[in-house]
């Protein structure tokens, strides 16, 4: 257990140095996420006119909150394995004693290291610009939506994982990402929050993973209505559903993987 | 000419390269069609809670909405593509070999790429820029309004584009830059008076989306006279020059991997 312990805290601080050269290219990467912001602005010109069931500062508080749970579960996976199967690095991957997998996973970990701090920033800008958004969600509501964030970023993960691994037949399956996320976009409660969509939206997508991507952590932390234990029970769900499937990916493909020199 | 023709050969071999990857093209056109339909849904959401984006009809914020989805077709086949490589070549030197080239080096960095992903966008964005446009009634003189504007502010968004993606010659790694400008003009999908007035101005003044999707639609429509067009060109041309003079000025700033 100690020593498993001290390898993936090895593999982590590597990946964070690693990611601290480039924290210019993370900080712009954050700056590309700040269209909740805008969509908060188009809210409060709404609530501003009457015409909705929130205040201005509700949809501050939530919009902010959605800014934060899509920095969490960022991920970039699908990117890696492409490159690295195409190019051929997956093969230095293999001889190395530990499933890659881990490898791909530091990567991210060690990248919230240096996005983190980058965060805070922000958020000291956010409320200095909005000062009545700053409301404490209570404890229990920060560390539930904490924890369904944690199992949003598993599912985002391996997704990710499961889809570059698909490289493996395909070559590149990077736009393959592109229908997650934009799905994802439409569907986790970044256009407006949930309570807002029609009822029969609501329906078809209740047990799919999208509305608990975002809104879930979301909408716990910025005090909307949240089915937290639906939540948790599908995120639970797709987690185990796409760990099978990557799992299975990665037995599957390995024997596909032809690349320079394997 | 002889740039048409190399535009044409550099395109052609983008094509073919990318041919390759058919399942990519493949996703590409669900992803349009995935995309259109939410950001449709986008503005339904707006509609059903009765805010009309501070007085427009609702085919006239389709209008808006398709500007934007074209606008950002060009940034997915052509900006993104291109603009990122000027920091991949800086970053290991190759920006040497186009430096050496008989060619216009602005007008290679900005073209040389053609991504077929974005060709899906393109159609889709289309679609709904002429559909929207009918059933608003938009009369000859208004397409041609279009047109013309819907010229200067892809000008525009390139120029910006370019000049961000310029300053990789001091910051090096920063891929993310362009895709920067990309989210952001994605805000404009909604018309500009659908937004609070701090951001209003900043989509002004700051990063002139304004100019890009709104002014455009606004023009067409007859909500400003066609002597706007001028001042939208003199802005975009400006912008334009100014990606130039910047471009001259920091190749003064590059020291190649070797020097």
């Amino acid at each position: 257990m100690l020593w498993a312990l001290r390898k993936a805290l090895t593999l982590v601080s590597v990946y964070f140095a690693y990611m601290m050269e480039y924290r210019g290219e993370i900080l712009f990467w954050m700056l590309s996420g700040v269209a909740p912001f805008f969509f908060m602005s188009a809210w409060s010109e709404a609530a501003r006119r009457g015409l909705t069931p929130y205040q201005a500062n509700d949809y501050a508080r939530y919009f902010f909150a959605v800014f934060v749970a899509r920095q969490l579960v960022i991920v970039w996976a699908h990117w890696n394995l492409s490159e690295d199967i195409r190019s051929g690095k997956l093969s230095f991957r293999l001889l190395q004693p530990i499933d890659p997998v881990w490898v791909y996973l530091a990567d991210h970990l060690g990248e919230r290291g240096v996005r983190l701090p980058m965060m805070f920033a922000i958020t000291l800008v956010f409320f200095w610009l909005y000062p009545h958004a700053l409301v404490w969600p209570g404890a229990a509501g920060a560390c539930l939506g904490a924890l369904l964030a944690a199992l949003a970023f598993g599912v985002n993960f391996l997704v990710s994982y499961s889809i570059g691994l698909l490289s493996l037949w395909l070559e590149d399956a990077t736009e393959i990402f592109d229908l997650w996320y934009v799905a994802t976009l439409f569907f986790s409660g970044m256009l407006a929050p949930l309570s807002l969509y029609p009822q029969a939206v609501l329906q078809v997508i209740a047990w799919t993973p999208f509305p608990y991507l975002v809104y879930a952590p979301a909408g716990l932390w910025s005090g909307m209505e949240v089915d937290w234990r639906r939540g948790l029970l599908a995120l639970l769900f797709w987690n185990l559903f796409f760990l099978l499937l990557s799992r299975w990916l990665w037995r599957a493909g390995r024997r596909h993987y032809s690349a320079m020199g394997a | 000419m002889r740039y048409l023709k190399l535009l044409l050969t550099f395109w052609q071999t983008s094509l073919a390269a990318r041919m390759e990857y058919r399942t990519a093209f493949l996703a590409a056109f669900l992803e349009a069609g995935l995309e259109a339909a939410g950001k449709l849904f986008g503005v339904y959401l707006f509609y059903a809670n009765g805010f009309d984006f501070g007085g427009w009809r609702w085919q006239e914020a389709l209008l808006v909405m398709g500007l934007a989805t074209l606008l950002d077709a060009f940034f997915i086949a052509i900006f993104n593509p291109n603009l990122r490589r000027v920091s991949e070549m800086v970053q290991d030197g190759r920006l040497d070999f186009v430096l050496l080239k008989p060619v216009d080096s602005q007008f290679w960095m900005s073209t040389q790429q053609f991504a077929a992903v974005g060709l899906p966008f393109m159609v889709v964005g289309v679609a709904i820029v002429v559909y929207a446009g009918v059933i608003s009634g938009l009369g000859a003189g208004g397409w041609a309004l279009l047109a013309l504007s819907l010229a200067a502010s892809l000008l525009l968004a390139y120029s910006l584009a370019f000049i961000f993606a310029t300053t990789a010659v001091w910051l090096v790694k920063i891929f993310n830059v362009v895709y920067f400008l990309n989210t952001i003009v994605w805000t404009g999908q909604y018309p500009l008076q659908a937004y609070t007035r701090p951001f209003r101005l900043f989509m002004t003044f700051v990063l002139p989306i304004y100019f890009m999707t709104t002014a455009p639609a606004e023009l067409a429509l007859g909500r400003r006279t066609a002597l706007w067009l001028g001042p939208l060109f003199l802005a975009a041309l400006l912008l334009f020059i100014a990606s130039r003079v910047f471009w001259r000025f920091a190749l003064g700033y590059y020291s190649s991997a070797s020097s």
